[in-house]
């Protein structure tokens, strides 16, 4: 067993790494986050995770639910620390597990990965607390600067295979439709589901690929490229497989969108390696919020932009992407669609704080199979060309979403009593020596 | 698309009765999204995140047919929702210098409103009730301060928000009911870093014996910068009592404070 697995069965057992160990594992992270652009691109299947906030049990419950690493491939859209009481103990495995499973974990960065946050929502007192000084937050805070800012899933699936029966009555779906989203709970029974009509293969499918590999970014030969190549890349060709069932690209951010970013490429750009400031297109990728607006707002806060439905749209357009997954907002579901599908949040920190008593969940995209080369689509209209593709780019379709939603892990397996109400005087005009004593 | 699952130990409303005063409490996870949308439209404001809308505590006596409690809701609708008292966050200017040049078009303030969700509220009197009026006679602490057996306690939430990671803002509710009397103290507490701390303390004192209910509002204030410097006299962990309202109630200077009694006796 090496070092590097012998620290990651201490932390899932959620005992701390020495200092030392931890150093070496900051370096090591740091040496292979500075090789990842700015956009980490991703294939399907992966699994989307929204905020853990140092809720150690529970990302040992979602790793219950969802997979292990590297069975499962993860990508963890920011917010690792503060809030809960483990930010150490889930951050540094995590980080463990991206420098043991560098293909099979992808780690974004939220406005909690910074110096001036985590100094006032936990994250420091933490490391202080736990490790004596301030070294080890030094350390994390170091890597947090070379997070990527944002992922690109793509070759994602329109469709999902269902998982199992509804137990619900309503299973009249015609056998047709594709099955588009799936709500599973933490056993993995299905809740709900939610079915679309497939198109008919002799009028709207289309594949005119020569075989290839799904996700070659480059031309493919004997055609001439007819639409932008895969999905934000800014290349051309055709990369997304057949075009019945084109998914275009997820994006991943923690925040949201930007004024200043209308395209995949510019967030590319950014000179990142540095602490989250308080303007620019960083800044907004990693605070912003969706809101039923048109176009841009203002946060009533004084700072922040919020965004609405139609700037959702014309993005996705225009980047070829499907969906916006982002975290950052506590929902009390797991999960919230907006802007009809264009748009997602997820949270995964179930009973949020220890009170707030909300369910958390993950998104699992499914692989696009259907142009795998040897994989024979099932409608048997492979080359068939239909003519209607044009200059305008045919819609492309949403990923097929399947949501398992979880609750908080027991109160027994956190190692720590649960927390019961202390009857207290909260008589505080006495003074304070008295009142400590009071207090039972 | 709601999901039937649901987080584990929340309690059905919980109560004792002392005296022919009954004491309720419930605690139940944040509101899903569909009360929430109708609690939006309700009040006209979009609520905290983490709004605990099924919370409260009451207080009745029901032979006098009076009542008081304690709501996220009602607590809420006394919160501006016109904008006028809008607080900035500490590096608003900054942020938006650096807009100017770039967005000149994005401008408008989406639903201004106290985004801090700062409330006088004092609960909520059971239509009917006997009215409070004004008075002199304090609380009495020192038959506060008796070790006498505690009946019944609770401590609840009514909501919360982060202020989108600017500060903390809670409106909260604690609750101690002893053979002859009980405390009950609604709290709320905001601070917005580097701008300003804010405590709205409410306390209801009720004599079973004597019938007597007395109300205490307190609205404590300081700017963020002045109560670093006083702290920084002291030996005090500083990021640790900014975050306890109760050592900042010692702190924060008295802006406002209101005398409140109603009698049930005939």
């Amino acid at each position: 067993m090496s070092d590097l697995d012998r620290a990651i069965a201490q932390l899932r057992a959620c005992r701390l790494i020495p200092e030392a160990q931890v150093r070496e594992l900051c370096y090591k992270a740091r040496e292979l986050l500075i090789e990842e652009g700015n956009v980490v691109n991703v294939d399907a299947p992966v699994t989307i995770c929204g905020d853990i906030h140092g809720q150690f049990h529970d990302l040992m419950e979602l790793f219950r639910v969802g997979g292990d690493v590297p069975d499962t491939n993860y990508l963890f859209m920011g917010d690792f620390v503060d809030r809960g009481f483990y930010s150490l103990e889930s951050f540094l495995l995590l980080l463990c597990l991206k420098v043991r499973y560098p293909d099979r974990i992808t780690l974004i960065r939220g406005n909690h990965e910074s110096r001036q946050i985590t100094t006032v929502y936990g994250f420091y007192d933490e490391c202080i607390r736990k490790y004596g000084s301030a070294n080890v937050w030094r350390y994390c805070c170091e890597v947090f600067d070379y997070l990527a800012l944002g992922a690109l899933v793509l070759g994602a699936s329109s469709e999902l295979e269902p998982s199992g029966p509804v137990d619900t009555t309503q299973s009249s779906m015609p056998i047709d439709d594709a099955l588009e989203i799936e709500i599973l709970n933490s056993k993995g029974e299905v809740t709900m589901n939610s079915y679309r009509s497939r198109p008919q293969s002799s009028s709207a499918s289309t594949d005119t690929r020569a075989i290839s590999p799904p996700r070659d970014i480059s031309t493919t030969p004997n055609q001439a490229p007819i639409r932008p190549g895969a999905a934000g890349t800014g290349a051309s060709g055709d990369s997304g497989g057949s075009l019945s069932s084109r998914t275009g690209a997820v994006l991943c951010v923690h925040g949201g969108l930007s004024p200043v970013i209308d395209t995949v490429d510019k967030i590319r750009l950014i000179d990142r390696k540095q602490e989250v400031p308080h303007e620019g297109a960083m800044c907004d990728l990693l605070w912003s919020d969706p809101d039923e607006i048109d176009g841009w707002g203002l946060s009533p806060r004084g700072a922040g932009f919020l965004f609405g439905g139609d700037i959702v749209k014309r993005f996705n357009y225009r980047n070829d992407l499907s969906l916006v997954a982002r975290a950052h907002q506590l929902v009390m579901e797991g999960y919230k669609e907006m802007f009809d599908g264009g748009i997602v949040t997820v949270w995964s920190a179930p009973n949020y704080c220890y009170r707030c008593g909300n369910v958390a969940a993950i998104l699992e995209l499914g692989e696009d199979t259907s142009n795998g080369g040897t994989v024979a689509r099932s409608n048997g209209d492979y080359g068939r060309s239909n003519g209607l593709l044009g200059p305008n780019r045919p819609a492309v379709r949403s990923p097929g979403r399947r949501y398992r939603v979880f609750e908080a892990a027991a109160q027994d397996t956190r190692g720590m009593p649960a927390k019961k109400p202390v009857a207290d005087y909260f008589l505080v005009r006495i003074s304070i020596d008295t009142y400590r004593r009071r207090t039972y | 698309m709601a999901c039937t699952a649901t987080a584990p130990s929340f309690q059905k409303p919980n109560s004792v009765t002392v005296k022919g005063f009954k004491i309720s409490t419930q605690k139940l996870p944040i509101l899903k999204a569909d009360p929430i949308e109708g609690m939006t439209k309700a009040l006209g404001i979009a609520p905290p995140e983490m709004i605990f809308g099924d919370n409260f505590v009451a207080i009745e006596h029901e032979q006098s047919r009076w009542g008081l409690a304690f709501n996220a809701f009602d607590a809420l609708d006394r919160v501006d929702k016109t904008g006028t008292s809008m607080l900035k966050v500490a590096y608003s200017r900054e942020w938006q210098k650096s807009r100017e040049k770039t967005h000149e078009g994005i401008k408008e303030i989406v639903k201004p409103f106290d985004w801090s969700y700062t409330t006088d509220y004092t609960g909520t009197v059971k239509p009917g009730s006997r009215p409070f009026v004004a008075t002199t006679k304090p609380i009495p602490i020192e038959l506060l301060k008796r070790p006498d057996p505690i009946l019944f306690y609770d401590d609840v939430i009514l909501y919360e928000d982060e202020l989108a990671d600017n500060g903390i803002t809670m409106l909260s509710c604690k609750i101690r009911v002893m053979p002859s009397r009980l405390l009950l103290l609604a709290r709320f507490f905001m601070r917005l870093d580097n701008v300003l701390f804010r405590l709205r303390d409410t306390r209801i004192y009720v004599d079973f014996d004597e019938m007597e209910i007395i109300r205490e509002y307190q609205s404590r204030e300081s700017e963020y910068e002045a109560v670093r410097q006083t702290l920084a006299t002291t030996r005090d962990d500083v990021p640790a009592v900014m975050r306890d309202p109760n050592r900042l109630s010692e702190i924060l200077p008295l802006v406002e404070k209101r005398l409140e009694r109603v009698t049930l006796k005939e």
